[in-house]
């Protein structure tokens, strides 16, 4: 009896633990995350909706959440976006839970916000860390001739050690570039003849040098990248870019319905631009070329008092340096769409503890291996173990270095805290956000019917009712004033009918109108991408 | 039967036998061919008159209908409202692969107004098939090229500015609707025909203090005030084009069909709108243009093209945007010029300008992305000068005024007529009609065409022409032979232009070799001295960056003393050739 007693305990907390093992101990294929953000709107009907957008050419759907309280164009607009950059997993992750965060914890920010979330712009990309053989991958699935020599995908990765993962080789050969570190000789880096150096090796991505042109696995399955396919700086003619600005169903669709949503006042893109650790610096040169290369003055204001903000949360120590590549799509949501753009990678690995026993350097690389190792992650960096390439009969060879994915993704049981400041962030944002209030109404009777409506065009937020860029756009509004008088009322002085180009944080207009008649007549302010306010005035 | 009946009858049977003659039709006889005329066409077309979209799409099938040998006609794609954008493939069909022969694209009436393009295409269309028969150098084009002609890449506007009011000036853009003043209204505040004559001109008003007065010599014009100006009569001002305050937001005509420029929306070098007036949402986001761009995207064999605009008299050529120019290098600019200092001559009154130096900057053209994002040699031409009514240089305002009356015979301008504004009050309404000024009038169309046309042929001639020129043999003992294929192009234009060899826009030229072993492969850099470049993986396939204008390529493979060798040649602009030594 106490014996199948013990037997039912144990089989119990079996049960229990693999109960408690289904919870998400990794990243999620796009499938999970597809089914998973069908659950959470079937949860959420009153609040929540997705569509697909289109497929991408591997078959998977890029899909786009609208969370809203009423009709989505009743508020303005924020929009997150996720997976712009295939390496990045991480950035999936976090537009994905923000999505569920908002639902179940913030639902009073959609009286004031509607939310337009894109998980994954590139699905196609971000699987290969879920394939046998797993590597950092740009492309989608359409077939490219990234070197451009009349050949589709004909270098692609070998797994020369056979470890389901693609690092990288090293070639003993005294006319190659790099050495080891000295203060950690498992990173290679360029040697520099300043210091009377002089290079080793030579290094290149794992595989063999399939089409014999020198080059190494320089042109693998797939496929252009998201992330170099918008119309900023777009880098032509260079690998994963497409053929021209916006070539892919992807960047089209995403770009047709962005550009349908006129509430849409903000864009948050997890990528590897980061404008919120380190604010965009204004340059007058940059910002008054015809093509305009520089963050606009007022816009550089607003952008410091985010970052200011954003730090606040999540702290700015050891930030890597902000990447933007030409042709990418946080540089776009400000350069060309002209919204108030943020941007950040959202995690990156703190510097490691100090320890004597170990050189100190600076190279990121090898802080990140020190970090790594002091706390426990898995299978961070593949040992240099030689092999036999064919390539180089007669050279030595080592295959090893960084697994893929690990710099730029936390273990998954990071994410949630990363997820929390995010949101913590959000609320900062959403807090800050611009409206049109009609405040300090006054209504002087002059005598004979004749009244004097006074009032004040108020932006009571933090943030401008839109960049000063998005005032040169056709594609933002502008805030229209509109007296609505009735048949038996007349207007003497004033507008019927006014547009506003933008009013900045704080800023008022004071209007004012001389009426004709009586009983009450109705003043609406606004815009989509601010919302309207409307007035009874009764004269 | 009586006499009287009987006469009847004979006279009813001679009518009856008679009428076949009596003149609908012509006799092949009862015309003498013009030189330089396709004689006796099978399909009929009225130069002197502009078709609108179905119009043009009747003409290009009775074309293919009437010439299925040298015609191939597809819709390439659909507009914004829904019409078939549709080109016509012509070439020799009955010799070599149409597809792989270097290609010459032409297209009309990407702004809706600028419509003579389309009549154009028509015209080469037509040209082509009726003079294959009888003209050798009709014949010989077609042997060695194939012609993408498009006449209309903007049809639903195209039919607007014909059927809506319109100036000579407008719609210009597609029919998208666009919200021009920022007020959530599309398209609200069109242009109004006040006078219901089909045009939008202009409204004046009798104003003591305005600054134009009436030309006392020509009921027409209108002549501005100049400071010292004594005037004594009456006083006009200019209100703006025919329209109405229709949204009640104190402006008339504000927001008008569109705005957007179908030609600020290619993909090279592509801004948006605060950058440049009139670019849409992303490149080819409107539909005609993706259409157009697919097309050409899927034929490499594209080697040169030609857009048609009005008007000025304009040979035109990249770049659209100064900070473009590093695009254009020395070796191709002395090909444009070489090409378009013939097209001055051939189009009397035609200037060769550049866009953004003579012009003004234009980012996203469509001349901009066909060289600078797919290397094909391009120009653009705006159709019609005045210079043409008179053929006398110099830029004398008063040509318009003259031809108008003159030359057209009244027929082009709307006289005054008053008309009771709800805002303006009473108010002249009148002008040149929206046919003038632009478009070229009736009598001189046809000239236009021709001469349009053959500068397109000059270009088209030029393509690259390769040939195999020689394929030779040494023994070089010990089993083994030496093979020297010499290719040549014996045109202007280089299979690679220098656009594409810097980004490599376009696959390498491959110089293969068949039905022999092959031991090693080489590009002959210098053959006197024998200097050459070996290359080390699949040297029976060599592959070369470019074949140059005017010169010869050579390359050479040792081979095995065994097998007669045959020589191809794979060019994605060249075309692809084989030849077997004897």
């Amino acid at each position: 009896m106490k014996s199948r007693l013990i037997i039912f305990l144990c089989g119990s907390l079996l049960c229990f633990s693999t109960f408690r093992g289904a919870a998400q101990s990794d990243y999620r294929s796009a499938e999970q995350v597809s089914n998973d953000l069908q659950a959470l709107v079937r949860q959420y009907t009153q609040n929540a909706q997705i569509q697909s957008l289109t497929l991408t050419p591997n078959g998977h759907d890029i899909w786009a959440l609208t969370l809203s309280k009423g009709q989505p164009q009743d508020h303005p607009g924020l929009a997150i976006v996720g997976g712009v950059d295939g390496r990045h997993l991480l950035s999936v992750e976090l537009a994905a839970q923000l999505a569920k965060d908002i639902l179940e914890n913030h639902p009073d920010w959609l009286d004031k916000t509607t939310f337009y979330i894109f998980p994954n712009m590139n699905p196609d990309a971000t699987e290969q860390y879920f394939q046998s053989l797993q590597y950092e991958r740009h492309g989608n699935g359409s077939n490219t001739d990234e070197d451009r020599d009349g050949r589709l995908g004909e270098d692609p990765y070998e797994d020369l050690n056979g470890d389901g993962l693609i690092t990288m080789i090293r070639v003993e050969d005294p006319t190659g570039d790099y050495i080891p570190l000295e203060a950690e000789p498992r990173i290679m880096v360029k040697a520099d003849r300043e210091q009377g150096q002089s290079g080793r090796y030579k290094l290149f991505t794992e595989g063999q040098d399939n089409d014999q042109d020198g080059a190494y696995n320089e042109d693998g399955p797939g496929g252009v990248s998201f992330n170099r396919n918008l119309t900023y700086n777009f880098p032509y003619f260079t690998p994963h870019a497409g053929e021209h600005p916006v070539s892919q169903k992807e960047t089209r669709a995403l770009l047709d319905f962005l550009y349908e949503q006129w509430n849409l006042y903000g864009i948050l893109t997890f990528g590897p631009a980061n404008n919120l650790s380190s604010p965009l610096k204004y340059n007058r040169t940059g910002a008054t070329k015809r093509v305009v290369t520089s963050i606009l003055r007022e816009d550089a204001e607003v952008n410091a008092l985010l970052s200011k903000r954003y730090n606040q949360i999540i702290a700015d120590d050891n930030v890597p340096p902000s990447v933007t590549e030409g042709g990418g799509f946080f540089e776009w949501s400000y350069f060309h769409f002209g919204r108030l753009a943020m941007s950040t990678p959202g995690w990156w690995a703190p510097k490691p503890e100090k320890d004597s026993t170990q050189a100190s350097t600076t190279n990121r690389e090898a802080n990140f291996l020190r970090w790594a190792e002091q706390n426990d992650l898995d299978e961070v960096f593949v040992e240099w173990t030689e092999i036999d390439h064919p390539d180089f009969p007669r050279q030595k060879v080592e295959v090893g270095g960084f697994a893929p994915h690990i710099m730029q993704n936390p273990p998954y049981a990071m994410i949630g805290s990363v997820v929390e400041k995010h949101s913590d962030f959000l609320q900062e944002v959403i807090d800050m956000q611009a409206s049109v209030e009609l405040i300090n109404l006054q209504t002087e009777s002059l005598g004979d019917n004749l009244t004097r409506i006074t009032v004040d065009l108020h932006n009571p937020g933090l943030l401008p009712t839109q960049t000063q860029m998005g005032d040169r756009s056709r594609w933002l509004r502008k805030i229209k004033v509109q007296l609505k008088l009735t048949d038996d009322q007349s207007l003497i002085s004033g507008r019927e009918y006014q547009l506003y180009e933008r009013l900045a944080a704080d800023e008022s207009v004071q209007l004012t109108w001389l009426v004709r008649g009586s009983g009450s007549l109705e003043l609406s302010a606004g815009a989509a991408h601010t919302g309207v306010e409307t007035l009874s005035i009764k004269l | 039967m009586n006499r009287p009946k009987m006469n009847i009858i004979r006279l009813l049977i001679i009518c009856f036998l008679a009428l076949p003659f009596s003149g609908f039709a012509q006799k092949v006889t009862d015309v003498f061919r013009a030189a330089g005329t396709p004689h006796n066409p099978k399909v009929r077309i009225a130069f002197n008159q502009y078709y609108s979209s179905d119009g043009l799409a009747a003409l290009g099938q009775k074309i293919a209908e009437a010439h299925p040998e040298l015609v191939r006609r597809q819709s390439i794609g659909k507009s914004t409202q829904g019409r078939d954008i549709w080109l016509l493939a012509i070439t020799d069909y009955s010799t070599g692969d149409p597809d792989r022969k270097p290609a010459f694209y032409v297209d009309g009436n990407i702004h809706s107004n600028e419509i003579q393009g389309a009549e154009i295409c028509i015209y080469t269309a037509w040209y082509l098939t009726e003079g294959f028969r009888d003209i050798t150098y009709v014949k010989n084009m077609l042997r060695d090229r194939i012609f993408y002609i498009v006449p209309t890449i903007n049809p639903d506007a195209r039919d607007e500015f014909f059927r809506g009011p319109n100036t000579a000036s407008s719609p210009r853009a597609g029919m998208i609707p666009l919200d021009d003043d920022g007020d959530g209204q599309f398209d609200e505040d069109l242009y109004d025909d006040l006078n219901g004559d089909g045009s939008i001109t202009q409204m004046w008003r009798k104003n003591d203090n305005g600054n134009f007065i009436r030309d006392p010599k020509d009921p027409r014009r209108m002549i501005a005030i100049e400071p010292d100006d004594v005037i004594t009569g009456q006083r006009y001002e200019y209100l703006g084009r025919e329209g109405l305050d229709n949204d009640g937001d104190g402006q008339i005509n504000e927001d008008t069909y569109g705005y957007y420029d179908p030609n600020r929306d290619w993909g090279w070098k592509w801004q948006p709108d605060y950058v440049q007036r009139g670019a849409y949402k992303y490149p080819f986001s409107a539909p005609e243009n993706r259409a157009v761009a697919d097309f050409v995207k899927a034929h490499p064999n594209i080697a040169g093209a030609q857009s048609y605009h009005n008007s000025g008299g304009m040979i035109l050529r990249g770049p659209g945007a100064e900070e473009d120019v590093s695009t254009y290098n020395r070796a191709d600019i002395r090909i444009y010029d070489a090409i378009g200092e013939k097209g001055e001559e051939l189009i009397p009154g035609y200037r060769y300008l550049t866009v953004y130096k003579d012009l003004y900057s234009v980012f996203g053209g469509e001349l901009d992305w066909f060289y600078g994002g797919r290397g094909i040699y391009t120009f653009t031409n705006e159709l019609f000068t005045s210079y043409a009514f008179y053929k006398k240089s110099g830029r004398d305002p008063d040509t318009r005024y003259k031809a108008e009356k003159d030359l057209l015979l009244g027929d082009a301008f709307v006289p005054w007529t008053t008309y009771d504004h709800p805002q303006y009050g009473e108010i002249m309404i009148g002008g040149f009609k929206k046919n003038f000024g632009r478009a070229t009038p009736g009598f001189l169309l046809e000239e236009e065409c021709h001469r349009n046309m053959v500068f397109t042929f000059y270009h088209a001639y030029h393509m690259p022409r390769l040939s195999i020129d020689q394929i030779k043999e040494k023994s070089l003992g010990g089993g083994l032979r030496e093979i020297t294929a010499v290719i040549k192009n014996d045109r202007l234009m280089p299979t690679h232009a220098s656009q594409d060899l810097k980004y490599k826009i376009e696959r390498p030229d491959y110089i293969s070799i068949q039905g022999v072993e092959v031991l090693a492969g080489m590009i002959v850099e210098n053959e006197d001295f024998n200097v050459t470049r070996e290359q080390k993986v699949e040297p029976e396939k060599l592959r070369v960056d470019n074949i140059p204008g005017n010169e010869v390529v050579k390359v050479r493979w040792i081979i095995k003393d065994r097998g007669r060798p045959t020589v191809i040649v794979d060019s994605a602009k060249g075309g692809y050739l084989k030849k077997t030594r004897e």
